[in-house]
Order: structure tokens, then C-alpha cells, then sequence
């Protein structure tokens, strides 16, 4: 007896405490449509739901380029309020393959900056900022860049029936995001019900925008609906959150097939990501991180390569009051922060800034809407998505 | 101790052959414990620093990017020269970290814990050091990432 309470109640009672816990957390859920094989699971609080059907995989092509006395180089910008990635590998001891890589990380800079200027909500001269300080129904002329954007997100939210909404501006900022940062603390902080329905309803008509191009130039009508809210008249404004930094990995994948790396990638905030090949692997191994692991360890692990990418999460940017989550991607259907359960969405393959976009789109949806519509809309596109 | 056995003891050899087998074989692993220590640091330039509490990633900055907090128990205090980092934890405890870009070296500058040893720890110059609040479960410690690497945290 003395034994028996020396040396197995501690390791029983510990053992017993272990299994309770296990048995009362509920393992999260992983739908995809990437077939087996074509993945490895890393953390088994997570469990794999059937396939979604439908997925067509194409064709990987080989690399035949000698790439002996390749090394690579890593290099980091800042845009967009967040931090970028660059590897590039190369023979660097060629003659002018220095000046290469100068020129464009250089050129990768300028481009960001670029994109920046166009688009950034808060950058005082980007056609968004402009927009956003219009009046309704006034045509304004815009950059290239805004054209193509916008064109692209008019096209994600048509294909999505209104699931990316870029014109939820109003929404984002009521709740403390984009840029806002001034989270409410309790219930009696959020914004009331009947002023987020103006806003959602406000946004509903992002189709009504219309883009032009005439001679070269590009232009934007701003829609001429309008509603009233706390006493001011309120025009559609624009958050381009969902689909900037996507369209700027597109534009940065394009400059390394002109400058001709085969070797690296481009992760953009962990948010788009272009991926070329590894030089001794072939692929990258793309760990996609747990959204509820503190030290976001990779829950699955997929090879990747000469792929575009981009991923939306409910754990970055967000906040609890009452042990509700409110996060930064915004319903288009009930103007609030989603709270569908699914807590992270990757789209692999097509366009950065449409998989971006995507992906935003998916976090709205409704667990079973989201599968239906991944199995009967992205079966060129490898997609991955997590249920709490 | 009997007569007998003292001149037992004193009639021994100083050592034995296994008693010498011994100090040898502790000797040899101390010598290979050291080299091994020394020879696979990792003595490359310092990149980037992350501030964990309790395992969670809370502060993250990298030499020449910006520093991206990941908690609103973090503030953030920049100027040409460096970066102030105050961490609030919840037992109650402030930990002041400051990153000098210039020189590229991160230490604990302050810290209301008790006995402070964690603002005596030396200064992270190279991808070998940390600096470890044990009271408060804050730990500074180097980004580490391996340019040649297929493996990418997305």
C-alpha cells in the first residue's frame, strides 16, 4: 500500500489529468482538395475531413538548369505595414550576376512602393485615398494599377456572389481595423447593429463601380448611392486589404521570370506568396501555420513550387470581449466580423491577387457553403481550409 | 578503521587502472563537450529578434524592417537609433528590452522581477544568444532563418 501511494499515485493522477484534458479538447478540422499525397499532416489537433472532390492537379514542370555553385541570399523590404521576403539563388560569383540582384531587389522596391502609392488607404495621394474623399458619383482618373485591382476584385467578387467585398470600408473601421486600432474593449464598444447595416448595405452595391479605360487612361466612377448615418451623408469607400498585397506578389513573380530567377520566392507578410523552386529540393515545403498555435507550427505541410499563393486567418489582427473573437475579415452578409468557425482559408494556384481575395471570400462563407463552393468553383486551384 | 586495513591503503597504488580508465573517459567527453559547444554556435550576424511570453510569439523585428508587435501588451518606442520594446505581462511584470540598430545587438535593458538577472545576461550579438526572464516567461532570442532551406512558415 505504501508503495502503491509512493510511487503510482503522482504518475495516475498526472496520467488521468493528461487524458481528461485530451478527451475535452476538441480537435480542429481540415477540408481540402488536394488529393493524397500531395500533403503531410504535422499536428494531430487537427483532423482530416473527407476530400473535397474536384481538384484537377496540373502538370509540374522540371527546372534543367545547371546549378552548380548556386547559393542563396535573402533580402527584406518593408510595404504596406508589413515585412516581405525575398530569396533568390544564383551563381553570384558570374560576372554581373551582382549587378542582377541589385537591380532587382531595386526594382522590387520601387514596384512595392508603386503598388503602395496606388492603392494604400492611408498614402494621402493613392487613387483609394482619393476615392475614398470623393463624392458620390464623381469619375476620377486612376493609375494602371488601380484599374487592374479593382478590375480583378470586381471579377473575385462577381465569381464569389459578393463574398470579397472590398467596399465593407466602414465596417472594417467600426470595428477597430484597418488602421483604426482602436479596439473596443467591451460589448457596450461595439457599433450598434443598425448603423453596421448601413454600412453593409452601403457596400452592397460595389458592383455599381464602373472603370473605364479611354486612350490610355484609366478611370473610376465612384456608385451615387449613398446612406445616412449619425447625421452624415455617407459615399462608398474602398479597403483594398484583401487584394493588394496578392496583386503585388503577381507583379513581383512576373519580374523574376524577366529577370530570369528560376531559384526562390517572395512571401509577402505571410499573407501572398510566389513561389519558384528550391535549388537542391526542387519544391518548397510550404508549412501552412496552426491559427490557434501561439508559435503558429505548421499543422500541414504541402510542396510547392513555380505556385502563387496567399492565405486569410481569424488569428491575426483581432480581439476578445466576452470570449468572442472579433477579427479583421468582415461578413459581407451580416457586416460583422466573421464568425463561421472556419479559421483559416489558403488558396494554391491561379493569380496571387485572386487567390488573396479568395481566400477572404471563403472566410465569409459558412462551413458547408465554403466546401460546395471549393468543390464546385476551384478545381484548378489547390485549397486548404481549418474549422475550430 | 582497523590497523590492518590503513596499511592495506597505504600499501596501494595511488591509482588503479580503472580509476585512471575513468578520469580518462570523463576528461575525453568534457574536452568533446567543449569543442562541440564551440564549434557548432552560431556565431552568424544577428537578423532579426523575437519576444515570446510563455511561448507565444508577442514582438518581432528584423535589421533594416520595421517591428511588428503581435500583442497589445507590447509597446513600441523607435528612433533612428533604436527601439525600445516595453512588454507588460500578466502577473504584473515589465520587461524593457532595447534593440540597437546601429550595432545590431539586443539586450534587457530593465526589468521589475525579482533578483533582475535577466538584465545581466549578455547582449544578443550573433545568432547564438538569448536572453530568458524566467518570473515573467519572457524570452528574447534570435530569428533564425536558413536562406537555403526548402521548409517556408506560411
Amino acid at each position: 500500500m505504501k508503495f502503491c501511494k509512493r510511487y503510482l499515485l503522482v504518475p495516475v493522477l498526472c496520467l488521468a489529468t493528461v487524458f481528461a484534458a485530451g478527451c475535452k479538447s476538441k480537435p480542429h478540422e481540415i477540408y481540402t482538395n488536394i488529393p493524397d499525397g500531395g500533403y503531410s499532416l504535422n499536428d494531430k489537433t487537427f483532423v482530416l475531413s473527407p476530400v473535397i472532390e474536384g481538384h484537377t492537379p496540373s502538370e509540374e514542370e522540371e527546372t534543367q538548369t545547371d546549378t552548380t555553385g548556386f547559393t542563396s541570399r535573402r533580402y527584406t523590404f518593408y510595404a504596406m505595414t508589413v515585412n516581405a521576403d525575398l530569396i533568390i539563388a544564383d551563381d553570384f560569383t558570374k560576372e554581373g550576376a551582382e549587378e542582377k540582384a541589385s537591380s532587382f531587389t531595386a526594382a522590387i522596391a520601387a514596384k512595392l512602393l508603386e503598388v503602395e502609392k496606388a492603392i494604400s488607404g492611408t498614402v494621402m495621394s493613392s487613387d483609394v485615398y482619393l476615392f475614398n474623399k470623393a463624392e458620390a458619383g464623381e469619375r476620377l482618373e486612376i493609375r494602371q494599377i488601380t484599374y487592374e485591382v479593382l478590375s480583378e476584385a470586381l471579377a473575385v467578387h462577381s465569381f464569389t456572389d459578393g463574398y470579397y467585398n472590398p467596399a465593407l470600408y466602414y465596417n472594417i473601421q467600426a470595428y477597430g481595423f484597418g488602421g483604426a486600432y482602436n479596439y473596443p474593449e467591451n460589448k457596450e464598444g461595439l457599433p450598434a447593429d443598425d448603423l453596421i447595416a448601413k454600412y453593409t448595405d452601403l457596400a452592397s452595391h460595389f458592383s455599381d463601380l464602373t472603370l473605364e479605360e479611354e486612350e490610355g487612361k484609366y478611370y473610376l466612377t465612384k456608385p451615387a448611392y449613398t446612406v445616412e448615418a449619425e447625421g452624415e451623408t455617407l459615399s462608398m469607400k474602398l479597403d483594398l486589404g484583401g487584394i493588394g498585397k496578392g496583386y503585388a506578389v503577381d507583379l513581383i513573380d512576373k519580374m523574376f521570370d524577366d529577370y530570369g530567377y528560376e531559384f526562390g520566392y517572395f512571401n509577402f507578410g505571410t499573407s501572398s506568396m510566389t513561389i519558384k523552386s528550391h535549388v537542391t529540393n526542387g519544391a518548397y515545403n510550404i508549412g501552412l501555420s496552426s491559427p490557434r498555435s501561439p508559435s503558429r507550427d505548421p499543422f500541414m505541410t504541402v510542396p510547392l513550387r513555380n505556385e502563387k499563393l496567399s492565405t486569410s486567418g481569424d488569428n491575426e489582427q483581432r480581439y476578445f470581449i466576452d470570449g468572442v473573437r472579433y477579427c479583421h475579415v468582415i461578413s459581407p452578409v451580416t457586416g460583422k466580423p466573421v464568425q463561421t468557425g472556419i479559421m483559416s482559408a489558403t488558396v494554391m494556384g491561379g493569380g496571387a491577387a485572386e487567390a488573396d481575395a479568395l481566400t477572404t471570400a471563403i472566410m465569409a462563407m459558412e462551413k458547408e457553403d465554403a466546401i460546395s463552393f471549393i468543390a464546385e468553383k476551384l478545381t484548378d486551384k489547390k485549397v486548404v481550409i481549418t474549422v475550430e | 578503521m582497523s590497523l590492518k586495513k590503513i596499511e592495506q591503503v597505504k600499501a596501494d597504488k595511488g591509482f588503479k587502472i580503472w580509476d585512471l580508465v575513468i578520469y580518462g573517459v570523463v576528461l575525453a567527453l568534457t574536452a568533446v563537450l567543449f569543442v562541440v559547444i564551440f564549434t557548432t554556435r552560431n556565431t552568424d550576424p544577428l537578423t532579426g529578434v523575437e519576444i515570446t511570453v510563455r511561448g507565444e510569439i508577442v514582438f518581432e523585428y528584423e535589421f533594416g524592417g520595421r517591428p511588428k508587435s503581435h500583442s497589445e501588451k507590447i509597446t513600441i518606442d523607435e528612433n533612428d537609433k533604436g527601439i525600445t520594446v516595453t512588454v507588460s505581462t500578466d502577473n504584473g511584470g515589465l520587461n524593457i528590452v532595447y534593440i540597437n540598430k546601429s550595432a545590431k545587438t539586443v539586450k534587457m535593458h530593465d526589468a521589475n522581477c525579482k533578483g533582475k538577472q535577466c538584465i545581466h545576461f549578455a547582449a544578443i550579438k550573433n545568432n547564438s544568444g538569448v536572453i530568458i526572464c524566467d518570473p515573467h516567461g519572457v524570452k528574447i532570442e534570435p530569428i533564425i532563418k536558413d536562406v537555403d532551406s526548402p521548409d517556408i512558415p506560411f
